[in-house]
């Protein structure tokens, strides 16, 4: 939970709300097919709850926010270049929306999704 | 088609258009792309400098050219696939992929082929647009993306009406430039930095750069259009100065009637080189290199065009051996590392900044930073020679972190990446270097020590735009502190200034300020005592860090 003061209160983030930018700014970034569950696990209560945000996790340890994304990249990139761009799209989306900076954004490649060639 | 045409084409080895007609296409377009880099460059959104699309497609570009320059005579399916192999394997930054899947795309529709014909055009377009929307799920429009569909729809057009590939590529780049123009409309943060897309230029450029080398137009000095003013880079063109490029000449002025563009370059060209023309604010400005007995023959042209309100000539030569001065000045001198010590790698972007990091114990330095990121092989290739196998890496700009942590996987050296995200972190980890201690304890001791400084970056706004409730107008001079913007103003001194009490420096020991390449010896000197005014409780250091870019990066700790 991000939390910043105000003269008028406190407001909470959620780590689920900045998943879920994170998620959206992955799934626009080219070379990204799909996120992956990070295990079975989650994949199981992803099917079932439709997680808005699965393959993205938020850890918040009081002073720092860490993202991790694992992703699908689509067969014949040059993988470091396109996890790169996750990576900076995702920083860039979530400080411009939370106002506050991102520590680490971890890119995991779970997987590589080779379309049918015609 | 018209026989002077064709025997032009034949001339020109394009005809038919086999592999070799191919590798004379794309070194155009590389050509054409790297003689606008700058341009594509400066459609950067956000108002810090780091537009480097332009760069990241020229790389990519060479590195598909790279790839087929050796090659013989091979069919256009063969060297289509080497061009794709190329443009992978040297992707750079997200146009670069995109670009690179173009190319992919392009070569599977050639497969077997041996000659591009009109029909074998139109559909390597269409496979090209469909293998590039293939690698993403929400693809955004507005972008290179938009130009490669807009493109194929361009070329299914044209093939209703002619076979000839030439001819189909003409039609391409017509819409190419339609399309580019539109994407404003489509991606609301374009418009709102009033720029078009920098990778739909960029790719852009590489199409029309064909077409020009088939029309038998010069590659090498930029098109006969008309930037914003905003856009003009004169500043870089300094770097690639030639012989009998001695002076520069910019003039400002307004036309007595309207100019006719071809005309106009033509004539510039018989005068001098890197010929830039801009436009705003009811005038134009032109850009010229020329040689030492010709400095006056812009100004006679330009007068006779119409009314000149400002010249600026500047002696090229005296300015280039400064610059030599400047760098040759004094060496770097780097520790030496015994086997069995740790030995560290610093990204630096100046000349200064690397002496300090040299002094205090760095073994290898990698220049880079915020404009140009070293690649992971840079990084390898700067301590893949130190005689140890402990390796601490500094990368001094969160972009370059990635960067460095490939560096660790790829090799068999024991490496620890700092994740330092700016000079001053880096500098402050650099304190707690123990040579001939445990990796692990003395980078976790290294990490920690980047936590406990405050970095603030002075820069001035390439663009016009609205971030973090700041408001910036181009030109200012904008300070972020800990890589947010905290301010925006006139001066490079209020911006200092705003950004210490931002940081609420008064709380803090020591204040180190590194002045960049760009700000004079005596406005540095001036601010500096400014800042020695409002905090006299704190010891100030100036260092002379010789960055592009950054007037001022200050350390607060």
């Amino acid at each position: 939970m991000s939390k910043e003061t105000t003269t008028l209160g406190t407001i909470y983030i959620s780590p689920n709300a900045l998943a879920t930018i994170a998620y959206h700014a992955t799934l626009t970034s080219y070379g990204v097919v799909d996120l992956a569950p990070k295990n079975l696990a989650e994949g199981i209560t992803a099917t079932l709850t439709r997680e808005p945000a699965h393959g993205v996790a938020v850890h918040y340890n009081g002073e720092e926010i860490d993202i991790d994304v694992h992703i699908i990249i689509e067969y014949g990139m040059r993988i470091t270049s396109v996890a790169d761009s996750v990576a900076n799209a995702v920083r860039y989306q979530v400080e411009k929306a939370l106002g506050m900076p991102v520590h680490n954004v971890n890119v995991h490649v779970q997987g590589l999704h080779v379309s049918d060639s015609e | 088609m018209n026989p002077d045409v064709q025997a032009r084409l034949e001339r020109l080895k394009l005809s038919p258009i086999d592999g070799q007609a191919l590798k004379k296409l794309i070194e155009a377009g590389l050509t054409w792309l790297r003689a606008n880099q700058q341009m594509v460059n400066a459609l950067n959104v956000f108002p810090v400098p780091d537009g480097d699309t332009g760069t990241n497609m020229v790389l990519t570009m060479q590195s598909a050219y790279n790839e087929i320059d050796h090659l013989g005579h091979r069919g256009i399916g063969q060297m289509a696939a080497a061009v794709s192999q190329g443009a992978l394997m040297g992707a750079r930054g997200n146009s670069g992929v995109i670009l690179s899947q173009l190319w992919r795309g392009f070569a599977r529709a050639l497969n077997n082929h041996e000659i591009l014909n009109g029909p074998a055009l139109v559909q390597a377009f269409a496979i090209a647009r469909d293998t590039a929307y293939k690698g993403v799920v929400r693809p955004v429009e507005g972008t290179i993306l938009t130009v490669a569909k807009d493109a194929a729809a361009a070329a299914a057009q044209a093939i209703q009406e002619t076979n000839n590939p030439c001819e189909i590529l003409a039609r391409v780049v017509i819409e190419a430039d339609a399309s580019v123009q539109r994407t404003p409309e489509l991606l609301p943060v374009l418009k709102q930095a009033g720029v078009v897309d920098a990778g739909g230029k960029g790719l852009y450029f590489i199409l029309e750069g064909m077409l020009r080398f088939v029309h038998g137009e010069p590659l090498d000095t930029p098109t006969a259009t008309v930037q914003p003013l905003s856009a003009m880079n004169l500043e870089n063109t300094i770097a690639s100065i030639e012989p009998g490029q001695d002076y520069e000449v910019v003039v400002d002025f307004v036309p007595r009637e309207t100019l006719d563009l071809q005309k106009f370059y033509g004539e510039l060209e018989k005068i001098g080189t890197s010929i830039q023309v801009g436009e705003g604010e009811g005038m134009y400005r032109m850009h010229i290199h020329v040689p030492n007995q010709k400095r006056y023959e812009p100004i006679d042209f330009v007068m006779s065009l119409g009314t000149i309100t400002k010249i600026a000539m500047e002696n090229l030569v005296a300015q280039m051996e400064g610059i030599d001065h400047k760098t040759s000045g004094a060496r770097v001198e780097l520790a030496n590392i015994e086997p069995g010590q740790i030995g560290v790698v610093a990204v630096s972007p100046g000349a200064g900044i690397s002496r300090v990091f040299a002094s205090l114990g760095v073994a290898a330095i990698v220049e880079g930073g915020q404009t140009m990121n070293p690649s992971t092989k840079d990084i390898l290739d700067a301590f893949e020679n130190l005689p140890t196998d402990k390796i601490i890496i500094l990368p001094n700009n969160k972009n370059i972190i990635l960067a460095a942590q490939q560096a660790k996987d790829v090799t068999v050296k024991k490496v620890r990446v700092v994740p330092s995200r700016s000079i001053p972190q880096g500098l402050a980890a650099m304190m707690h270097l123990n040579p001939d201690g445990e990796t692990e304890a003395v980078a976790d001791k290294m990490t920690k020590a980047i936590e406990g400084v405050i970095t603030i970056e002075v820069t001035t706004a390439t663009r016009t735009v609205e971030i973090d409730g700041v408001s910036v107008e181009q030109g200012q001079v904008i300070a972020l502190v800990n890589g947010k913007l905290a301010i925006s103003t006139a001066t490079s001194e209020e911006a200092c200034l705003g950004a210490l009490a931002h940081a609420h420096a008064d709380e803090y020991e020591l204040i180190t300020l590194f002045h960049g390449e760009d700000l004079p010896t005596n406005e540095t000197n001036r601010i500096v005592d400014v800042i020695r005014a409002a905090y006299p409780a704190q010891e100030i250091e100036l260092q002379d860090g010789g960055q592009p870019h950054y007037q001022f990066i200050i350390s607060v700790e």
